[in-house]
């Protein structure tokens, strides 16, 4: 009785395995069809990809560690309130599910006005709710808040959302406003939102997970996105095992959007197909350079420090060891252009970084040092050698390492390049266990981010007592510390100018770290399939997938003819 | 069956040792596991994360290494083992279930396959020495001398990017979810060629030499003689007599090399983007996730572990004198 119906099925389920394999088979070679007339955009898939290594399910918005973040997805499923631009800071911010944010009194409070349209995948509207038990939920969970705002007071008025401060946010405002939010009906019953895997998120935004496996995640559209329609039907992130594994991917076309750091990419990916593969890397307001441990002699002193700065070869770097793809740094204020361009100085708007011996020698010697047989020594007649360090393996920094020692020769500073593992490295920095290293700095909406990692008084601690969140340095200066403190607490316009002028004069003259590159925000895309992409003529959001603005770029994207 | 009993005991211990060796050693290790997140950010990450980071992986609190240790041993017996960092909050275990079978049915079954093929060649070779079979020789030990990523990335530039017939890297399509249909095992099939083919080349050599030298060895023996003086058939007294007795040292081989099918396979999916374990660890190991390393290095450590006593209870079936009581 039962032998017939089950060879039955037996014979359905092998056919309908012969129709998903013809399926995925004609799906493949219409891909494939379509792809060499430029239109796989027609079936509206965007094939994104990264260097991470297999994922696991979680697409928990908060940690850094899931895989919504570490893809990139959570920018497509989660929406914040309001779109920053990175890469143009001094705009101001375009709304999102805010239609409004008016800051008062001095920074401590913020009223949000959302829009109505807003709502979540599963049809629920967004409301003001949603947004409370968000910002509440960072408040009382210290391991989610991971930009470390303090948040206080979180308020619902009819439409709007109050949050209240114990003290100016300014510095932190675009922290605040580009919040991701999550709906209240869903995380409302979470017990332990830190570890909640959180695997059929539902968001506000024009994504849904369709599936994940630990390669590819794979996102549909959200049929009745509240924005409109997306032209993109589908986007697919798979997690390469390394570089050169994205970089295949890349110049096969399997990958239409990534970023992975190439060393020879013309050869490597623009020559496969010049009229498609696009390339570019504009930065933000982070910066890399050269951290000195001011507190060893003699770079103690800011007259050696500034004479060496006045050497390097930043043009050298930015070709030779970052290959063009971090922006060089031209002005010694170390603030990247054409991104902070309305925060230099008055004086510092035409300086530049041109390597400059004669003028450095002058100073050295001015401050007492002398050149003895190709020598120098400091005013108390040692000589001046010091040693460079970085993980081993870290190619560009190695390479700058090599071009700022050669540069530095010519002062009759002798330098040794030492590499370490990546960890010891890690805590030798934080424990102020080095003469000078490259390291990054924060970026952020202003250049306070930048100095506040570089010199905060604020941060210092002890040599030999880890001080992770900044000033590795140990770089001591009460004058740039309050300068930072009035910028980050001053209630005009005028009062943070004055500030953030003089901390680019101590960067100047004090060069507690030599900027080397700027920090790029920087993407490869096809134009084959998509087009409508940022391009440095109109540099509408950085093109890099894991930013919140990937999301704007997605709702920009067309078919390519 | 004494033993039997006395591989067992000695195996218990060795476990023992090997696990707390296992707890020690990312403990001995510089660096933390958030430094090395911010440090795999480069810069990505705003250093205020720290607090935060600390305060998820629970790092904020101070424990003694004994009350670690002890903690250890009750969540393994457990069978908890722990939150993964790299990929918080996901479980270890998670982990490891989904990245293992890849690499055993990957790299599992190209051992066998090279093992059988390799072991089959050589005897061949071994018995007709001189024929033509010599001159494989040097053809496969000098594709076995080529580095495996090497072998992986020519591989990959010819049949993947100038002639595409294999994909380049992955374990399965991209649009496909992985279950037990057709579709799915098809293209996983397919995925898995080329670095199967890979390693089947890299590691036959060694088993054709190691057993055509034996072989040689074995086939001058007096026993040999005089199976052949009896008027066996050549088929029998070359498996029977000589094979038999030439395939011991290539079946302990066979044993260590089980073993190291879990930790072994770094390269090939590192160049292949595969998704197993091996990967995983290199993963673990730059994040110093300790609970993902010590989850990883205790599937290592248990199956090394499970080869040899295996190889052992092969070695007393294939050869009397273990066998004997002393």
């Amino acid at each position: 009785m039962s032998a017939y119906p089950q060879s039955r099925r037996v014979r359905a389920v092998a056919a309908a395995a012969v129709v998903v394999a013809l399926a995925a088979g004609c799906s493949d070679a219409n891909s494939k069809n379509n792809s060499s007339k430029g239109g796989a955009g027609a079936s509206g898939v965007l094939t994104l990809g990264k260097p991470d290594g297999p994922q696991t399910n979680n697409s928990n918005p908060f940690l850094a560690t899931s895989a919504a973040a570490t893809l990139g997805y959570r920018v497509m499923v989660y929406e914040p309130l309001a779109m920053t631009n990175r890469i143009k800071p001094a705009d101001k911010a375009k709304p999102w599910l805010a239609t409004d944010w008016k800051w008062e009194s001095n920074f401590t409070k913020v009223t949000f006005t959302l829009d109505s349209r807003a709502k979540w995948a599963d049809g629920k509207p967004l409301t003001a709710d949603d947004v409370a038990f968000t910002f509440n939920l960072l408040k009382e969970h210290k391991a989610l808040n991971a930009d470390g705002v303090p948040y206080d007071g979180v308020a619902v008025q009819g439409k709007q959302v109050v949050l209240t401060f114990k003290s100016s946010q300014f510095v932190n405002q675009n922290k605040i406003i580009q919040q991701y939010i999550v709906p209240k009906h869903i995380w409302a019953s979470i017990k332990d939102p830190e570890t909640f895997p959180n695997r059929t998120p539902v968001g506000s935004g024009p994504y849904q997970l369709k599936s994940f496996t630990p390669q590819t995640t794979t996102l549909t559209a959200t049929p009745d996105y509240w924005k409109g329609e997306t032209k993109v039907k589908e986007l697919r992130y798979t997690a390469y095992n390394d570089n050169s594994a994205a970089t295949t991917a890349l110049a096969t076309g399997k990958v239409e959007w990534s970023f992975v750091f190439m060393p020879n990419y013309k050869q490597l990916y623009i020559a496969k197909d010049p009229k498609n593969y696009k390339l570019w890397f504009p930065s933000g307001l982070g910066i890399h350079g050269l951290w000195f441990n001011t507190t060893r002699k003699p770079f103690d002193n800011p007259a050696l420090r500034k004479a060496m700065a006045m050497v390097v070869d930043r043009n050298a770097i930015y070709v030779q060891a970052e290959s063009t793809l971090y922006p060089e740094i031209t002005n010694p204020t170390g603030i990247p252009l054409p991104a902070g361009d309305s925060f230099l100085a008055p004086e510092y708007k035409s300086a530049t970084t041109k390597p400059d011996v004669a003028g450095a020698k002058k100073i050295l010697s001015e401050a007492g040092f002398k050149l003895d047989g190709g020598v120098l020594k400091d005013p108390s007649g040692k000589a001046v050698t010091l040693t460079f360090t970085d993980p081993a393996g870290w190619n560009d920094y190695i390479t700058g390492l090599s071009i700022i020692k050669d540069n530095i020769k010519q002062l009759g500073i002798d330098a040794k390049v030492k590499t370490q593992t990546a960890d010891a490295w890690g805590a030798d920095v934080a424990n102020g266990n080095f003469d000078a290293t490259l390291h990054w700095t924060n970026s952020g909406a202003t250049p306070y981010d930048m100095y506040q990692n570089i010199m905060d008084g604020a941060l210092l601690q002890p040599i030999g007592k880890p001080s992770q969140t900044g000033n590795f340095g140990r770089f001591n200066s009460p004058e740039a510390t309050k300068a930072l403190k009035d910028f980050a607490n001053a209630t005009d316009d005028a009062t943070r100018t004055a500030a953030m002028n003089s901390l680019q004069k101590v960067m100047v003259d004090q060069v507690p770290m030599i900027p080397t590159a700027a920090a790029p925000i920087g993407a490869e895309y096809s134009t084959k399939n998509w087009v409508g992409w940022p391009t440095e003529a109109n540099p509408y959001a950085p093109p890099q997938h894991t930013q919140p603005t990937a999301l704007e770029i997605v709702l920009n994207l067309k078919p390519a003819k | 069956m004494k033993y039997l009993l006395q591989r067992i005991a000695f195996y218990s211990v060795t476990a023992w040792a090997a696990i707390t060796i296992n707890f020690l050693i990312p403990r001995l290790m510089p660096g933390d596991p958030v430094q090395a997140l911010m440090s795999r950010f480069q810069g990505q990450l705003d250093t205020n994360a720290i607090d935060s980071l600390k305060a998820l992986f629970g790092l904020d609190k101070h424990q003694s290494l004994w009350q670690q240790y002890t903690d250890y041993w009750s969540h393994l017996l457990d069978g908890d083992l722990g939150l993964s960092f790299t990929n918080f909050p996901t479980p270890v275990s998670e982990i490891i279930s989904q990245s293992l079978p890849w690499t055993l049915a990957l790299v599992g079954i190209t051992t066998l396959i090279s093992f059988l093929l390799g072991t089959g060649i050589g005897v061949f070779t071994g018995w007709r020495r001189g024929s033509w079979m010599d001159s494989l020789l040097p053809v496969t030990t000098f594709i076995s001398a080529i580095p495996y990523f090497w072998l992986g990335l020519i591989a990959i530039a010819l049949f993947a990017v100038k002639w595409p017939l294999f994909p380049e890297s992955g374990g399965f399509d991209d649009s496909l979810v992985p279950a037990f249909d057709w579709p799915f095992i098809s293209s996983a099939l397919y995925h898995g060629a080329l670095p199967g083919l890979t390693i089947v080349l890299s590691a036959m050599a060694g088993w054709i030499l190691g057993m055509r030298n034996m072989m040689v060895t074995v086939s001058s023996e007096d026993y040999v003689m005089v199976a052949q003086a009896k008027g066996l058939s050549e088929r029998r007294v070359m498996f029977s007599y000589a094979a038999r007795n030439a395939v011991l040292p290539n079946i302990s081989g066979f044993a260590l090399s089980l073993g190291f099918i879990v930790g072994g396979t770094l390269l090939v999916e590192m160049v292949f983007s595969y998704p197993g374990i091996g990967y995983k660890l290199f993963q673990a190991v730059g994040g110093k996730d300790y609970p993902l390393m010590q989850g990883i290095f205790l599937i290592i450590t248990l199956s090394v572990l499970a080869a040899n006593l295996l190889a052992d209870i092969v070695y007393m079936l294939l050869d009397p004198r273990t066998r004997r009581e002393a």
